[in-house]
């Protein structure tokens, strides 16, 4: 579903990206770790064709994202680090604005319910999302995702910050998608989320992604030797 | 287009609830609420003393009594600009050419009553009309409304996901001038509904009577007007980084546009193009009537060149014995030199005019402020050429009622009984009253091409800014 190909992006001298192969497949939750700078939110962004390659070619359903901005649009969905609504909208009126943004139309009773399927608690459902948490935004993020039916899900460092039950939450969230055949690519800092909740784990390091594999194949102290290994090399 | 209008109502739906726009909304609303009700006051107030005074002079002239034609000239009459609806939305130079004008006999009186002269220094800067509101403050609200309407979605992120969910910039874009320009309407739909009732009931349209035209394109004009600077607000925000500088760089757009440059450029005409003083002017004529235009040809050479030409035309020795009584002929001569004279010094003081005026208009291809504000004026018959062409009229009606004079006293009286003759009431009711009607917009509008070329062209580039910005931009440069 996802397909990156030999792509690249390059700042002047500085190479962000470099020829980066990567696939993930329908219930795939691909794990992207990496300190900061090392290509992870480069690739988010090319896959969402908000800047453009240097070479190689980004795909989803074989679709190349820069030819077809609009219909790969239609197929993903993106959680920021900092998901950001309007604040002087409620978080329903939020979701309603943004499911008809992709030509989906739902009840007022249907959006309740998504909202509360992805754990908002129903008592904040018809506030101004001005006094949601961080947390309480990504939930909308996740509603959003599962009103949209997407079959691809971008999520760029979606639980720094939030707590520890707000984390979790959000993996459950997750990996409930993963069992709707949802491809998944998240960049993050968090190996224990990443070793917990992923299919698939990449470290990238200086726009190189120098390993993958899958995570049932490791352990959480090895990932984490490995990763410290490769960070301090 | 249905993503367009899903942006437009999350716009309006925002701006509602953002107590700003809303308080400086009702702020405006109340402005022109009270430029509208005051200017009908004045307007209503005026309009019933100029009837009142134009039948109180007529009158006066009807029963001046019996007198020598000459003297009724010199007894003279009053004409009345009349006010129209319009004014009461733009006053436009009402203020400073005057109201009224007393005609007579072998002088052009300039008008009087200029409400300029009445007022404090603080005229100056202008009265509060609707015109006012709508040229200087409505650009103001549409700052405050769309400075950050790129900027804060870019500094919230909300842009990122805007534009994740499929979105184009271009329907962002025209989604956000869309709902503000809904907005705008629906804050002055009722002032609109307001000039509509007044222009299609007013009692003035008898010499305004294209007015319902004139009410629709000043409409279609302050729409253009409102349509640029809405979209140059979202233009800037869409090419700026932060909300603070998008509102600084909006500010400074507004101050140059609406302060500076009309004051450089009204400045700067009247230092190339500059008008001579009053009393020069009259002066001049008085000279150049005395003297000749040429210098040498006084009064008294003029008068005995025609009088040697009517003696040779008429086989006579003495203006006695002449079939008319010369004393007329010689006067009508005399008013008719005045008047070329006056011609020429007004030619001349009219070209200093048309070139400030030019100046004005080039100037506008470059600010869209003065373009509307030249049509504005236009469009309410209170600019300059409307001005100008009253002028023309009064002077045309001022000749033919001394003209009208002096044939009666060359026809009915005899040379040198200039006590003894006395034309009555039927030669009074010769002259008519005067009345007035406003040239066409059309006709008017003539002179402002420049003007309407900017507010198109405005509108145009406007346009093309937007979708070239929309088609380059991407939320992460690189």
């Amino acid at each position: 579903m996802l397909q990156a190909t030999n792509l690249t992006k390059k700042y002047g001298d500085f190479t962000a990206l470099n020829g980066l192969n990567l696939s993930i497949n329908s219930g795939d939750i691909f794990c992207l770790l990496g300190a900061n700078g090392a290509g992870k939110s480069t690739t988010i962004n090319l896959f969402l064709n908000f800047i453009e390659p240097s070479g190689g070619q980004a795909t989803i359903n074989s679709m190349d994202v820069k030819q077809y901005p609009k219909e790969t649009k239609q197929l993903l969905s993106y959680i920021p680090e900092n998901l950001m609504l309007y604040p002087n909208l409620t978080g329903l009126e939020n979701l309603d604005f943004f499911c008809g943004l992709g030509g989906k139309r739902y009840s007022k009773e249907q959006l309740e319910e998504l909202l509360a399927q992805s754990g908002l608690q129903p008592d904040f459902i018809h506030q101004r999302v001005s006094s949601y948490s961080k947390g309480m935004r990504q939930k909308v993020g996740i509603a959003l995702a599962r009103a949209r039916g997407a079959g691809v899900l971008l999520l760029d460092e979606p639980t720094s910050g939030l707590d520890p039950k707000a984390s979790n939450e959000f993996s459950e969230l997750l990996l409930d998608m993963k069992e709707k055949g949802v491809a998944t690519l998240m960049a993050t800092h968090d190996l224990f989320r990443a070793k917990d909740t992923g299919t698939h784990i990449g470290i990238m390091k200086e726009g190189v992604l120098i390993e993958q594999f899958k995570s049932e194949d490791v352990s959480f102290q090895d990932l984490e030797k490995l990763y410290l290994k490769h960070m301090h090399n | 287009m249905r993503d367009l209008f899903s942006i437009a109502r999350k716009e309006i739906i925002i701006a509602l609830r953002e107590r700003l726009v809303v308080s400086l909304g009702i702020i405006i609303l109340l402005l022109l609420g009270v430029a509208l009700y005051a200017g009908y006051l004045s307007y209503s107030q005026q309009s019933r003393i100029i009837a009142e005074k134009q039948q109180e002079k007529r009158q006066e002239w009807l029963g001046q009594g019996d007198k020598h034609p000459h003297i009724a000239a010199h007894y003279g009459t009053f004409v009345f600009k009349p006010k129209t609806i319009l004014s009461v939305f733009d006053f436009g130079l009402d203020t400073y050419t005057g109201t009224s004008i007393y005609l007579e006999a072998h002088h052009q009186h300039e008008f009087m009553f200029r409400p300029a002269q009445d007022h404090s220094s603080m005229i100056r800067f202008g009265e509060l009309s609707a015109a006012l509101v709508l040229h200087v403050l409505l650009p103001l609200l549409i700052i405050f409304l769309a400075f950050s309407s790129f900027t804060k979605e870019k500094e919230t992120g909300t842009l990122k996901l805007l534009l994740s969910q499929g979105v184009s910039y271009a329907t962002i874009t025209w989604g956000k001038v869309l709902a503000y320009g809904v907005a705008l309407v629906v804050i002055l739909a009722p002032y609109i509904a307001g000039m509509f009732i007044l222009a299609t009931f007013s009692v003035s349209s008898s010499f305004i009577p294209d007015v319902a035209l004139r009410t629709i394109l000043l409409v279609v004009v302050y729409m253009l007007y409102i349509f640029i600077f809405l979209s140059l607000a979202v233009w800037v925000s869409l090419r700026s980084a932060t909300g603070r500088n998008a509102l600084l760089t909006l500010l400074a757009c507004w101050i140059f546009l609406v302060i500076l440059m009309p004051k450089t450029v009204a400045n700067l005409s009247e230092s190339f193009h500059t008008l001579p003083s009053m009393r020069a002017f009259k002066e001049a004529i008085q000279n150049d009537i005395r003297d000749g235009v040429d210098g040498q040809t006084p009064r008294s050479v003029r008068r005995g060149k025609l009088e040697k030409e009517y003696l040779q035309k008429y086989q006579v020795d003495s203006v006695h014995q002449l079939p008319f009584n010369f004393e007329g002929v010689s006067m009508q001569a005399g008013e008719e030199y005045g008047n070329m004279v006056y011609d020429i010094h007004w030619k001349k003081l009219r070209d200093i005019f048309h070139r400030q005026n030019r100046m004005g208009s080039i100037a506008s291809i470059f600010n869209p402020y003065l373009a509307v504000q030249h049509l504005s004026m236009a469009l309410s018959a209170t600019d300059m050429h409307t001005a100008i062409d009253f002028e023309d009229k009064v002077e045309t009606y001022r000749r033919e009622l001394v003209r009208k004079m002096n044939n009666d006293m060359a026809q009915n009286s005899r040379y040198g009984e200039f006590y003894e003759y006395k034309a009555s009431i039927d030669l009074w009711n010769e002259v008519e009253d005067f009345s007035y009607v406003v040239p066409s917009a059309f006709e008017i509008l003539q002179y402002y091409k420049l003007e309407m070329i900017s507010i198109v062209g405005w509108s145009i580039l406007i346009i093309l800014l937007l979708n070239y910005s929309n088609r380059k931009s991407k939320p992460i440069h690189g």
